[in-house]
């Protein structure tokens, strides 16, 4: 009796414990709701001329955004977006410099894209970018861009109507370059990668301001030592990720008679390599092997016998062929800075030289001729084989 | 309580648990750069060694714990004094694993947290399951630490398709030596910390297998280390592993839409957990033979206290940890998981022969 007394009494000190444990599942130590954050979708990074740091956000307004995509919208309505900038000593305390003019706490998990001004970029991204890898809010997937002609704050100011938040507008576009091929997708974490060690020269995609209310993702920009050393254009930037095996599909046009054909790269296969010659580098190779379908003929000829398609398969490999000497000569020549990533070619599998050739990379880099091989295949010619004679 | 047993399978989980808790979020042998793998290999060819010796040990002492077999071969009082100094080891090393755990969840998860609290409610769990007995210890490791490896399967198979799986190239650019200093502390963090289960062996039902066991487990978390290593790299690439704080977090960042993070954090829980439970259990079975008390039970709570205290107080801040780990650790730990143990080895043989040549 007595005994089943006291286990009872147990059980409710344990019943009253587990109770008190409740309390504990309330929620997270640091919680921010939605109402107590500024969403970023977007982040910028410039220079001033007495070198601080400004700071470029675009922030998003959730009740706005859904009144828009609604269609709702009266006239007095809220914008969806707005920008706001501040300058600071590092980007950190930009960030928090900037809870004097916003009043929300910045949220950066959403971001969407990091564009770079042209001036940070001339000066050297190498150093701005440690914040973003080491604060635990970032995603290392965001897209990084650098602005050409232009500045983030132009960028994020501008008002588009192609979709509510103008940086969900540009990662689409560079996010579309699967099947253009014409700007390179760079993420946080590819850049972080491509920026270690001292052989490895690095490529950013470029924006640019296209009119009042679009921007254009085209080419890309070439760092050497982390300073901005120049552009290429769309072609210079397909060659480059030609060789670089990023591209997944793009259109390549390819005179025929006096018209031309604009071939459908459906797989592409790039590889870069270099040549020894009596224990010398002689020379740096790129090897592409693409696939490809007609996709267009504009102009009049046939296509119906086995060598027209063997032809073209030719003209399309010199047209690439082209491309990939346009870009790794440019780099070469102009701008020496080895964003293919042959010294971390030679590095890793010629690593007794590359300990010799380390110091002057650039320089012997720049010098050694170039071997391009492109194996170009073309498969199918579509629906109809020959157009309206 | 001296019937508690617990089966060959939940040995090799518990050993495999404890060889896993702190290399899923440190990644081991990192000072040699790309060839940590090499480092891997090496230091696990002498881990498996130094397992050897200590399942050796345990056959040729059936049924004696750490503190038997020290008083058996050193005397009462000389023994007496070494497993004090090995209590203090165990404490120690736990200590280290709970502010390891505490900084990788400030760093990662938790960031505004206090440590004390987050190393705190952890304590407590654990400390239940100390005081449930070596029996509970083995069911769990048996229901959890399946989950390790399932985990790293995951983040493994997500991550395939931005691998760089020339990154490890080339071998040996730094020479020998980092890898060899590397492949050293790889031997005494993890496999040298195995031997606190000399306290558990003599739990164990069939003692037959013994070495079978913990070769086989030791082998299998070289392998596992080795895999790992060359998803973190070929991920990564190797600037970045030497650079992140916490590797395994750091790979888990990078899966394409989705946040796994957490998968880490119960990865950690698990084998930390396991680790921290091993060492508090060991410790608190050490102290109540040497003091003759009948349940360690009694001193569980005591002893975790203890190290929760001693684990907030005992480093300034993080780099110091990293940098204790890796410079101070392998060689504070030369006495207690070679020195002694080699002795007692030694010792051993020469009484087993006796006995067999005197009958």
């Amino acid at each position: 009796m007595m005994c089943r007394k006291i286990k009872k009494r147990t059980d409710r000190v344990l019943i009253a414990c587990l109770l008190v444990f409740l309390l504990f599942l309330t929620g997270c130590w640091s919680r921010r709701d939605l109402t107590e954050i500024s969403i970023v979708a977007g982040i910028g990074l410039d220079r001033t001329e007495d070198g601080k740091i400004i700071l470029t956000v675009q922030v998003v307004e959730p009740a706005a955004v859904q009144s828009t995509a609604s269609g709702k919208g009266g006239s007095a309505q809220q914008k969806p977006v707005f920008a706001e900038s501040y300058e600071g000593e590092t980007v950190y305390d930009a960030v928090r410099g900037i809870l004097s003019v916003v009043d929300k706490k910045m949220f950066f998990g959403s971001a969407q894209v990091l564009i770079i001004g042209e001036r940070l970029a001339q000066d050297g991204i190498e150093e701005v970018l440690d914040y973003f890898i080491r604060d635990h809010d970032f995603d290392y997937e965001i897209y990084i861009l650098v602005a050409k002609d232009t500045t983030p704050m132009e960028i994020f100011e501008m008002e588009t109507d192609i979709d509510a938040i103008p940086s969900v507008y540009i990662y689409g576009t560079v996010d579309n370059t699967e099947s253009r091929g014409t700007v390179k997708k760079t993420m946080l974490i590819d850049l972080i990668k491509e920026m270690s060690g001292n052989e490895k020269q690095f490529a950013i995609g470029s924006i640019t301001k296209a009119g009042e209310m679009r921007v254009k993702t085209e080419g890309v920009a070439v760092f050497r030592d982390g300073k901005l050393a120049g552009w290429m254009d769309r072609y210079e930037t397909r060659g480059y990720l030609f060789a670089m095996d990023k591209i997944k599909n793009a259109i390549i046009n390819v005179p025929a008679g006096n018209g031309k054909i604009a071939m459908e790269i459906m797989r592409s296969k790039g590889k870069i390599s270099v040549e020894f010659n009596n224990g010398e580098l002689s020379a740096l190779i790129v090897n592409v092997k693409v696939y490809a379908n007609v996709g267009e003929y504009k102009g009049k000829g046939r296509l119906e016998t086995p060598d027209s398609l063997y032809e073209l398969e030719k003209a399309l490999g010199e047209e690439i062929r082209k491309e990939i000497t346009m870009a790794v000569e440019k780099t070469q020549k102009e701008y020496c800075s080895d964003i293919f990533g042959f010294g971390s070619y030679v590095r890793k599998y010629h690593p007794r030289y590359w300990k010799k050739a380390k110091r002057d990379w650039l320089a012997i880099f720049s010098e050694l001729p170039v071997i391009v091989n492109v194996d170009a295949k073309a498969e199918r010619v579509g629906i109809v084989m020959s157009p309206i004679e | 309580m001296e019937k508690e047993r617990i089966s060959n399978i939940q040995l090799f989980l518990h050993l495999s648990g404890f060889l896993f808790g702190s290399t899923v979020i440190l990644s081991p042998a990192r000072g040699a750069k790309n060839d940590a793998w090499l480092a891997i290999l090496l230091g696990g060819a002498g881990g498996v060694l130094l397992t050897w010796v200590y399942a050796a040990l345990a056959t040729l002492n059936p049924s004696k714990t750490l503190v038997d077999i020290l008083r058996e071969k050193f005397g009462n009082i000389a023994g007496s004094i070494i497993s004090v100094l090995y209590i203090w080891y165990f404490i120690h090393l736990t200590s280290l694993v709970m502010r390891d755990f505490g900084e990788f969840i400030c760093t990662a998860t938790f960031p505004q947290t206090p440590m004390i609290v987050v190393i705190g409610l952890f304590a407590i769990v654990l400390v239940y399951v100390v005081n449930s007995g070596i029996e509970v210890m083995g069911r769990l490791g048996e229901l959890l630490v399946p989950v390790i490896p399932i985990v790293i399967g995951i983040i493994s198979l997500s991550l395939i398709t931005t691998h760089d799986f020339t990154a490890f190239l080339p071998i040996l650019e730094n020479g020998m030596e980092p890898v060899i200093t590397a492949a050293f502390s790889f031997i005494s963090l993890p496999f040298g910390e195995t031997v606190v289960f000399l306290m558990l062996f003599k739990h164990l039902n069939k003692t037959d297998k013994l070495k079978k066991i913990v070769i086989v487990t030791a082998i299998i978390s070289v392998i596992m280390g080795v895999l790992v290593f060359f998803r973190d790299i070929s991920v990564l690439g190797s600037d970045l592993v030497t650079r992140a704080t916490f590797v395994p977090h750091l790979v888990s960042l990078l899966i394409p839409g989705l946040n796994v993070e957490p998968l880490v954090d119960i990865n950690l829980l698990i084998g930390g957990g396991v680790k921290i439970s091993v060492c508090i259990y060991a410790a608190a079975r050490a102290v109540s033979q040497v003091a003759h008390i009948d349940d360690y039970r009694k001193l569980t709570g005591a002893i975790t206290t203890f190290c929760v205290v001693l684990s907030l107080w005992e480093y300034e801040n993080q780099i110091e940890m990293f940098n204790w780990a890796e410079k101070v650790w392998p060689y504070y730990s030369i006495p207690f998981q070679i020195i002694i143990p080699l002795l007692m080895l030694l010792l051993s043989l020469r009484s087993g022969k006796r006995k067999s040549t005197a009958s």
